[in-house]
């Protein structure tokens, strides 16, 4: 559609006897003459000027006025425009390449954003087939690379030296240490990358034997040492959960990061009814997880009471009696799911995240009986290579002065381990210690050199995350400052010349790509072939002859009816802790990335903190309690909790659904080197995660002081309020009629009564003609997951306000995840419960109050972009006001900032700039600094103070499309207009496009039966739809 | 006019034998004397406020709204909650001078000078807060209607903040030409009066050149009436206007048909109080005994025991129209049980007791002619009202639709200084106001002297005799 648009001044210019007129005017570019020649000429012709003494005071006026103007200073702004412009980057065109993260503990195939050389974005890798899916974490890791606290360059003891002495000193200090005979020890993340796998192992033999020990901080020791035992690799068994009908879990958390993570994705695929079918999940655990918050059904255990319950439920598919009690729900349940494994038989699967070899052993051995479908051993996974007991030996041989070089790559042992004292006193004892760091942590305060590492996107590498699949690490900036990461410092130490790239690229042509192109492998990122004759299967098994570290062989019984008697002998002994990684921190390696401090925890809905979770019934006996401050605000006593001599004071938070008799904490925060003070958030729980083990005897007694927590949710039930989030049960779903679960709100007009879409007070607008947009949110599938949160905070500049202004509920997220708990046991019984007894005085307050074990649901909530807007009416300076796309739009430069629109905003999802949130000490985080704004995106404003912002359905991104398909001359395809949310959604709860275009996906789920609009009783006709969340709860 | 016979039972409305040359002497003194110890003790305090106010005003001004107590869900607090409640406040100034000139009530005479200026004071305070709870209060001129250069940019007529806009805007005008042309005969009494050049200059220049000839009397009658016609449906529509921010919005609570009659009432109500809060002082401090009498007192306790009636039937109203509608969204509006229970049951009980229970003690005719009650009750109401909007805008915002954005409020010392700083701006003016200005239309008191005077009633009713 290339344009012959003609444009016109006036009307005149069409009439065609004006031509020869409208020809001379616009060759003659200036239609009055400049009387240069008055100024400039002969002083004779002055006294026959037109300039008169008035004129010519005006122009000496106008030119003292332009000249002393023009003197002041004005702002400077650097842009610095390219002397040599590289071919690949045009001035607001984004580029994207495809590469991996793999910084031992998040491995995912990723592509990258970059405008203007500068990556600003990390979204889902469709292409790749595994672990394409960016969590909240990866999408925020880009952030980090932009971080003031990352080490800027090489130091030996505190001072800054230059990569060619550290390299040459570390070198000789290998060599010497070599000839006293003492050990060199690699400590490193687990890489899962076949190249470096190959290059220590080469570099071992060249030096004559290193130590490789790798050390994950949060141990998957029990997954692995089970599977190694069975299948002789050390490795992870992989599953597809869209095989699954029949879930059944004891403890695995595997929506987040479950043995490495990455199945949701597969999980979801199974979560929406097709064909009248969907799967059934049992979770039995002890805290609240985001996979038993997305169970159909969930119970609660202690962490002892789980073991027996697995062991149990083997018992019951196998006939066999096992011993240990249980309360008498718990049995029932078990007894269940058994008989409904057995019925699904291979359309079955049973995980465990229990940290007990015999419980692994046992879930392996189930799936393997079960031959699930969801179930692969043979294709393992390569994430998490951990060796707990490797790591403790060499805790004793540097105590032993064994260690003559201990070079640690990706790791921080001494915040990590809860060891650490011994590791600072072995520490001490190693002749050279060199640290691979991307911050001035803990290990590398402590250390000789601290080796500045490179963030992942400006490194290179190699990923295998599952057996035979391989992927690529490209930089996508030149590195940002003086960094080497730990490969080529390597090469460099064996005085090989070529660079990591090279390496890898070799590697790859000779053993991975088999004769196909390494280029297209680049841009593609990822490269299947199960064949290949590297892998990473052997990261951590160095070449032969070297010295391995011995790892003893896990002792386990032949039978899987060994493992459930030992797992039913699980002794029930006071108060279990529990600890867990946060969706937000995870392993803590990102704690000074603000995006994910301010991330609410999907759960709990708390920012900036981590915390005891503590059942209500254990509270109340423990004298716990939450309160709410007088704005809100949550308030919590504090806890000192001792396990094992070691003692911290944490909050506590009364945690629904959390077992009684358990406790959960959350690892990864309390870091306080290498943090900014605002960031250094949080208890430290690494010194209680003895020998990696994450359930912990623990005594708990209450401490005087009051917690302010900083949440962004205040009320946890839905009250009674079923419309808001609705649900239905699988059965119900199949045999009755959408209006029968899924009732469409219905008013009164002209005394009939008609849809509520149908009643109308305005004229409407056309919107079937152009595009016109519409976001779907699968309820089904959508758990909670909180990606979506992270990756709007990227794409739309989203400010980060601190702990304190969120704990004043003036959070900026234009898009949140609402989590309801129900009241009664489930949300249907609250509704139930309030027909029974409407506007009774008990209901109200029974109902705001969680139950011990609720059901859970999500909602994410963002501008709905309603066709009849209530904020849209309100604004005296119609600053907000629509678009024909369906947009509901934002005009920042016009807001004056009255706040009313967000008072009559049902959904309350606009957000208000208090305070000016950029470029201002008072919030000094990514904004107030030049690295920090290098991630902003140059299509979005950065909004100033006093304005009201909010989702815009990424409309950035859908005119990009729009006018790309323009210039192109082409339709439009569906799936092509995304929002990044939807983009970011890795289980497709999210779908965005074009309603008006009829085959799209939108149109169908914009018909479907599950379709309802938040609040559609108030009329305001949302562009964004929900679908109805269905459960299975037929039981067996 | 004055020559209307009155009922000798009719109390009289001037007591104390006062002459026409007497009511001139009382109504000047406050001028023409010099200022107290008490005056200037209440004015420094007043002025302490005012400035500590515009401090905070400056503050907030300059950093951001975030320096308030407000958050995501509660947009609007103390701010909208004080402009309403000034707002209100200046609504009896209108209705004395007005509406009940158009009755012909000779009461209203001794009082509406004091009440309309309380009035202008007021809506100055209220014009104050729609500014500066603005996010960019130095663009605050974009809502108005003026031709600009942005290009086709335009108000939004949609917008109820815009008719307010308007309402205040011709509410504050036509109140200040209808005081001043009733302040016009006063002034020139001042000037005829003033010895010093200054003063008689500056009055001169007040009273517009006032003759006293029979033709200035007779458009000063016309304008007024006239004005009085103009002002009539300004007390109805200005809190009609101000009650469309909340009845036309989609929140619980807010969205109530019942408003407009609602507010103008409550407007009413705590208008009056506020004029017995002024008076029942003034009456002591400028010696005003004789002219502001327990008649008045009565007469405004009457009208405020009709309005305090009005908004409790409201509240009764929205309490059971919420109960009744069985949309648990209801449950929690100001007029709920979710309110009278949840974390705001204080705000929620001041407003019943305050303005629902309390002024009920005013049928009690020994109470509503007592003066140290009535003024007891005045403030009572005073803080009701300003509860009735509190509980309004922070209570049904905190629990909207969706529990998920369920917050709650509390006020920074910003909140509070901008108020207290409004009130001591209002002081000050009134405090100004009370020693230059002559605080009683003598004018027209004069013209009740013969017929409602104790003096002349006495002199009649005895020839009677």
């Amino acid at each position: 559609m290339a344009s012959n648009k003609k444009y016109w001044v006036s009307v005149e210019e069409l009439k065609p006897e004006n031509s020869s007129k409208v020809e001379t005017l616009k060759q003659n570019e200036f239609v009055n003459e400049i009387p240069v020649d008055q100024f400039l000429g002969e002083q004779s012709q002055e006294d026959s000027s037109a300039t008169s003494r008035r004129d010519f005071l005006k122009f000496v006026g106008f030119s003292t006025a332009a000249a002393s103007l023009a003197a002041c200073e004005g702002p400077v702004k650097k842009a610095i425009p390219y002397v040599v412009q590289p071919e690949e980057i045009r001035p607001g065109v984004a580029n994207y390449y495809a590469s991996t993260i793999a910084d031992g503990y998040d491995f995912a195939s990723v592509l990258v954003k970059t405008r203007e050389g500068r990556p600003i974005f990390v979204k889902n890798h469709d292409k790749a087939e595994v672990n394409s899916s960016a969590n909240a974490r990866v999408v925020a890791s880009v952030l980090s690379m932009y971080d003031t606290k990352r080490v800027q360059g090489p130091k030996k003891d505190g001072k800054d030296v230059s990569w060619s002495d550290l390299n040459a000193d570390v070198k000789a200090k290998i060599q010497q240490a070599k000839a006293q005979g003492k050990d060199v020890v690699f400590l490193t993340q687990t890489f899962a990358s076949p190249s470096t796998a190959k290059l220590v192992s080469e570099y071992s033999a060249a030096v004559g034997g290193v130590k490789h020990v790798i050390y994950d901080a949060v141990s998957e020791d029990a997954a692995l040492n089970a599977f190694e035992a069975k299948y002789g690799t050390r490795a992870m068994a992989d599953y597809d959960l869209s095989k699954a009908e029949v879930i059944v879990s004891f403890d695995a958390d595997f929506i987040a990061d479950w043995q490495g993570g990455g199945f949701e994705g597969s999980y979801a695929k199974g979560r929406v009814p097709s064909n009248g079918k969907m799967s059934r999940h049992v979770q039995f655990e002890s805290n609240m997880s985001l996979t038993g918050a997305n169970a159909d059904k969930r119970v609660a255990l202690t962490p002892s009471q789980v073991k027996i319950a697995i062991a149990k439920f083997y018992g019951a598919m196998t006939g066999v009696s096992i011993g240990g009690s249980l309360p008498e729900a718990a049995e029932e349940a078990v007894k269940a799911a058994a008989k409904q494994v057995k019925k699904a038989g291979s359309k079955a699967v049973v995980l465990t995240g229990l940290q007990d070899d015999n419980a692994q052993a046992l879930a392996l051995a189930i799936n393997e009986s079960l031959s699930s479908e969801a179930f692969d051993p043979s294709s393992p996974l390569y994430t998490r290579k951990g060796n707990f007991s490797s790591v403790q030996s060499l805790i004793k041989d540097m105590n032993s002065g064994k260690v003559g070089v201990l070079v640690m790559v990706g790791v921080n042992p001494l915040y990590t381990l809860a060891e650490a004292k011994s590791f600072e006193q072995g520490l001490s004892k190693v002749g050279t210690s060199v640290v691979f760091s991307m911050k001035e942590d803990e290990t590398a305060l402590k250390s000789t050199y601290v080796a500045a590492m490179p963030h992942y996107l400006e490194s290179w590498g190699d990923v295998e995350i599952k057996k035979g699949h391989y992927s690529l690490m490209q930089p996508t900036i030149r590195p940002l400052f003086d960094t080497m990461q730990f490969q080529d410092a390597l090469l460099n130490w064996m005085g090989n010349d070529t660079s990591y790239y090279e390496y890898v690229k070799e590697n790859w042509t000779t053993s991975i790509l088999n004769g196909s192109s390494w280029n297209q492998a680049l841009h593609d990122g990822v490269y299947k072939n199960t064949s290949a004759g590297v892998t990473a299967s052997n990261e951590g098994v160095v070449s032969e002859g070297a010295m391995n570290v011995e790892s003893a062989p896990v002792v386990l019984a032949s039978g899987a009816g060994d493992y459930a008697v030992r797992l039913a002998k699980s002794s029930v002994e006071g108060v279990e802790l529990m600890l867990y990684t946060k969706t937000g921190m995870g392993d803590g390696q990102q704690a000074n990335n603000p995006w994910l401090q301010e991330f609410p925890d999907p759960i709990t809905r708390n920012t900036w903190d981590n915390y005891l979770t503590v059942s209500k019934a254990d509270a109340d006996a423990w004298g716990f309690e939450n309160t709410l401050a007088d704005n809100g605000g949550l308030d919590g006593s504090y806890a000192k909790i001792t396990v094992n001599g070691v003692s911290a004071t944490v909050p506590v938070l009364i945690q629904p659904g959390q077992a009684k008799g358990s406790v959960g904490l959350a690892l990864g925060y309390g870091k306080k080197e290498g943090v900014q003070e605002e960031m250094q958030v949080g208890v430290n729980a690494y010194p209680f995660y003895f020998e990696g083990n994450n359930v912990q005897p623990v005594k708990i007694e209450k401490v005087s002081g009051t917690h302010e927590f900083a949440s962004v949710q205040m009320q946890n039930t839905l009250d009674g309020r079923g419309d808001i989030l609705r649900e239905t049960t699988l059965e119900v779903f199949n045999t009755e009629n959408a209006h029968h679960w899924n009732p469409q709100p219905e008013v009164s007009m002209m005394h009939q009564e008609v849809e509520a879409d149908e009643a109308n007070l305005w004229q409407e607008f056309d919107t079937t003609v152009g595009h016109h947009f519409n976001l779907s949110i699968d309820l089904s599938s959508c758990t909670g997951c909180g990606a979506c949160v992270i990756a709007c905070h990227a794409e739309n500049n989203v400010p980060v306000v601190g702990k304190s202004e969120i704990r004043k509920f003036r959070d900026m997220h234009w898009l949140r995840i609402d989590r309801y708990y129900s009241s009664e046991e489930s949300f249907e019984a609250d509704v139930e419960k309030v027909e029974a007894a409407p506007g009774a005085i008990s209901t109200y307050h029974e109902l705001e109050d969680p139950s011990a074990n609720p059901q859970v649901a999500f909602q994410p909530v963002m501008c709905q972009h309603c066709n009849h807007a209530p904020c849209e009416t309100v604004c005296p300076v119609a600053a907000t006001s629509h678009g024909r796309q369906g947009q509901n739009q934002m005009i920042y430069n016009r807001c004056v900032g009255t706040r009313y629109c967000a008072n009559n905003c049902p959904y309350k999802v606009r957000r208000f700039n208090w305070f000016l949130y950029a470029e201002n000490d008072e919030f000094d985080f990514h904004m107030n600094n030049d690295l920090g704004r290098m991630v902003l995106n140059p299509d979005v404003v950065v909004r100033s103070r006093g304005v009201m912002e909010k989702c815009s359905m990424c409309m950035q991104m859908t005119q990009k499309t729009i006018l790309d398909a323009k210039r192109e001359g082409r339709t439009i395809e569906d799936g092509e207009f995304q929002t990044a949310c939807s983009a970011a959604c890795s289980t497709g709860a999210m779908v965005f496009g074009d309603v008006n275009n009829k085959e799209s996906e939108i149109s169908k789920l914009k018909e479907d039966d599950r379709m309802y609009h938040l609040l559609g009783f108030k009329g305001t006709r949302p562009n964004v739809i929900y679908q109805v969340k269905v459960r299975n709860t037929e039981e067996a | 006019m004055a020559s209307h016979y009155e009922a000798p039972i009719r109390e009289p409305l001037v007591t104390g034998d006062k002459t026409y040359h007497d009511v001139t002497v009382d109504v000047a003194a406050p001028v023409e004397g010099r200022a107290n110890k008490q005056w200037w003790i209440v004015f420094s305090i007043a002025l302490v406020a005012f400035l500590w106010g515009l401090g905070c005003i400056i503050y907030t001004v300059s950093t951001g709204i975030g320096v308030w107590g407000l958050n995501k869900t509660v947009g609007w607090a103390w701010d909208i909650t004080n402009f309403v409640w000034w707002v209100g406040i200046g609504h009896a100034g209108t209705l004395i001078s007005a509406v009940l000139l158009l009755f012909r009530q000779k009461w209203r005479m001794a009082i509406n000078r004091s009440a309309e200026a309380m009035t202008i004071f007021s809506v100055v305070q209220a014009g104050l807060f729609p500014i500066i709870h603005m996010g960019r209060p130095w663009l605050a001129y974009w809502v108005l209607p003026i031709p600009n250069q942005f290009g086709s940019l335009w108000v939004n007529f949609n917008s109820p903040l815009l008719w307010d806009v308007f309402a205040i805007s011709t509410y504050l005008s036509v109140s200040l030409v209808f005081w001043w042309t009733g302040l016009l005969p006063d002034f020139a009494m001042l000037r005829d009066r003033a010895v010093k050049p200054f003063q008689k200059k500056i009055y001169s220049l007040l009273s517009f050149g006032w003759s006293g000839r029979a033709k200035d009397w007779q458009r000063f009658e016309e304008v007024s009436l006239v004005l009085a016609g103009l002002a009539t449906p300004l007390v109805l529509s200005v809190h009609t206007i101000v009650s469309f921010d909340f009845a036309t919005s989609v929140i619980p609570g807010w969205h109530s048909t019942i408003f407009p009659p609602y507010f103008v009432a409550g407007a009413i109500f705590s208008g009056f109080a506020m004029v017995l809060t002024l008076l029942i002082i003034m009456r002591k401090v400028s010696n005003l005994e004789n002219y502001i009498t327990i008649v008045h007192i009565e007469n405004m306790n009457k009208v405020i025991l009709l309005t305090g009636g009005v908004v409790s039937v409201a509240y009764i109203t929205e309490f059971f129209i919420g109960w009744y509608s069985g949309t648990n969204y209801e449950d929690y509006t100001y007029m709920s049980i979710g309110a009278a229970t949840g974390p705001y049951w204080w705000a929620f009980w001041a407003l019943i007791i305050c303005n629902f229970i309390v002024p009920q003690t005013l049928w009690v005719k020994k109470l509503r002619t007592n003066y140290m009650w009535s003024f007891i009750v005045s403030i009572v109401i005073n803080i009701g009202m300003w509860f009735e909007r509190f509980d309004i805008i922070v209570i049904d915002l905190s629990k909207g639709h969706l529990p998920s954005s369920w917050t709650m409020f509390s006020p920074t010392f910003i909140d509070i200084g901008v108020f207290i700083g409004t009130i001591g701006f209002f002081f000050v003016l009134f405090l100004l106001y009370a020693r230059t200005f002559p605080v009683i239309a003598q004018a027209e008191v004069k013209t009740i002297l013969k017929s409602s005077g104790e003096k002349y009633k006495k002199l009649r009713d005895g020839n009677h005799e």
